[in-house]
């Protein structure tokens, strides 16, 4: 498969367009990711899934602002777990309480079955998600074809059953779930500390804020004349109008008697 | 025997151009659905300070996306959107207080007024790029709006009184402690609690938790069809 972001465009050209999108085992980054994975083989789309690194995204994007009101190229060594930031709206208990009631409509309306954890701040702040974004990236190198079920593996444990996601068991236990015997979840753990993943999940996460991503999750839909950024789960609608697609709303046809 | 009508409350600011959308999309549905509209002129600094939150436009990246979300969203929702050329200025120094005062006057004394003064006013700032902060300004809305030139100027005279000040303190403080943070904030009042939803893309999400059928963002009537019964389950 190639490997460079232009060649990889010009293999999918023939499709009406190349769809990637960059998420991470996070809050209501659950629903584009589920909406898309729904749609993949109702619209003529070729979804790229990219695990990437939420807390370092914000933390880049907060560093920007930081940078351009004090000047100079300060660095700040990225957060190893957790999200903080200047600007870090999890800080901000507003949002965060507006956060917890939207996702239980989302929830519903969607028909992902999110249930906020208990300890909101604790899971998204002091527990983070690197190890697990490190396994996806894992997953992607060697079985691809599982991502996207090791994904939804990980969005249960966190989302639905507020159970950890940040021990190696936990992680184990969500492979296993998916699908992979114990023998391969323990060799995809094992390789998830190499350098290899480590640069692989930097490098997906670059490319996120190359693109102008200020949080996740942001979805680069290759059109035939440049990119089309779009961040969060409220944009589909307008992607698919730009795509010349049909939006059948949140559940599409083709699923409904199987959800 | 017909229901009656669920109450939904705008909260808005015409700086805000994401408010636009909103508005245009439920003053869409206000005559479809069985709803009663209130629009409640808002202040959006006030939120602002109040949550603790940041304008988008003030964190780069966010500033650079909302550009391009914007140019999207006036073909996608056909409302005639356009950037003003000193964004920040307008946003930043220049703002919304008078003319946010005299919406809220024209709230108290012609409500039947107050959709159309604030659509002549987002038109002058977020499509013409014409100032909103000076009288003579205020008053050409008001009277594209259908105001007489007295009317137009009784207003003007109100906005400047305590009472009227005092009143866009109120609505603002309202949407905070409905746990606002920016605006437009949608307050729809369910049987057994409001249900506040942020910004101006939750309109399929609404129908649904109001069980009412979506028309689409243009809201195309020829897809009417008998409105289901099914009580929600919030």
């Amino acid at each position: 498969m190639p490997s460079s972001e232009d060649q990889e465009f010009s293999c999918f050209k023939p499709l009406s367009t190349v769809l990637k999108s960059l998420h991470t085992a996070h809050r209501r980054f659950g629903l584009p990711w589920q909406i898309l994975c729904r749609y993949q083989n109702i619209w003529n789309i070729s979804l790229q899934l990219r695990p990437s690194f939420l807390a370092a995204i914000i933390m880049d994007s907060d560093m920007e602002e930081y940078r351009e009101k004090v000047g100079g190229d300060q660095r700040i060594q990225v957060p190893t777990k957790g999200i903080y930031g200047f600007n870090s709206y999890l800080e901000k208990l507003r949002k965060q309480e507006y956060m917890k009631n939207e996702l239980q409509y989302l929830g519903k309306f969607c028909q992902v079955p999110i249930e906020i954890p208990r300890d909101l701040r604790g899971v998204l702040i002091d527990k983070g998600s690197l190890n697990a974004m490190r396994f996806l990236t894992s997953v992607h190198i060697e079985y691809p074809e599982m991502l996207e079920k090791v994904s939804r593996e990980l969005w249960m444990r966190i989302w639905s059953r507020d159970e950890d996601i940040t021990e190696p068991w936990s992680i184990q236990a969500a492979a296993e779930e998916a699908g992979f015997s114990r023998k391969q979840a323990m060799s995809l753990l094992k390789k998830s500390s190499t350098e290899e993943v480590k640069n692989k999940l930097r490098e997906n996460t670059n490319t996120a804020y190359k693109y102008g991503a200020f949080g996740l999750p942001t979805i680069v839909a290759h059109m035939d004349t440049k990119p089309c950024v779009f961040f969060s789960s409220d944009r589909i609608e307008l992607l698919a109008h730009l795509l010349g697609e049909q939006w059948q709303g949140p559940v599409p046809q083709a699923l409904k008697g199987k959800l | 025997m017909a229901n009656l009508p669920r109450k939904l409350e705008l909260f808005y600011d015409v700086l805000s151009p994401y408010s636009w959308l909103g508005f245009e999309l439920l003053c869409r549905y206000q005559n479809i659905w069985n709803i009663n509209l209130q629009l409640r002129p808002s202040f959006i600094p006030g939120i602002l300070k109040d949550s603790g939150n940041k304008p988008p436009a003030l964190v780069p990246r966010k500033g650079k996306y909302m550009m391009m979300d914007l140019q999207h969203l006036k073909n996608f929702y056909q409302v005639p959107i356009r950037i003003p050329k000193d964004f920040l200025t307008v946003i930043l120094e220049k703002g919304s207080l008078n003319a946010m005062r005299f919406l809220t006057a024209v709230n108290m004394e012609k409500p039947e007024m107050l959709e159309n003064v604030s659509r002549e006013l987002w038109m002058r700032i977020w499509s013409r790029d014409e100032d909103i902060t000076e009288p003579q300004s205020i008053l050409a809305a008001a009277e594209k709006a259908g105001l007489s030139k007295e009317q137009a100027k009784s207003l003007l005279e109100n906005s400047s009184t305590d009472k009227v000040k005092n009143k866009l303190k109120e609505t603002t403080s309202a949407a905070c402690n409905y746990g606002a943070f920016g605006l437009p904030t949608i307050v729809v009042h369910m049987d057994n609690k409001p249900c506040v939803i942020f910004g101006s893309d939750r309109m399929e999400m609404l129908a649904y938790l109001l069980a009412l059928q979506f028309l689409g963002r243009l809201c195309k009537t020829d897809l009417l069809a008998p409105v289901s019964t099914r009580r929600s389950q919030i």
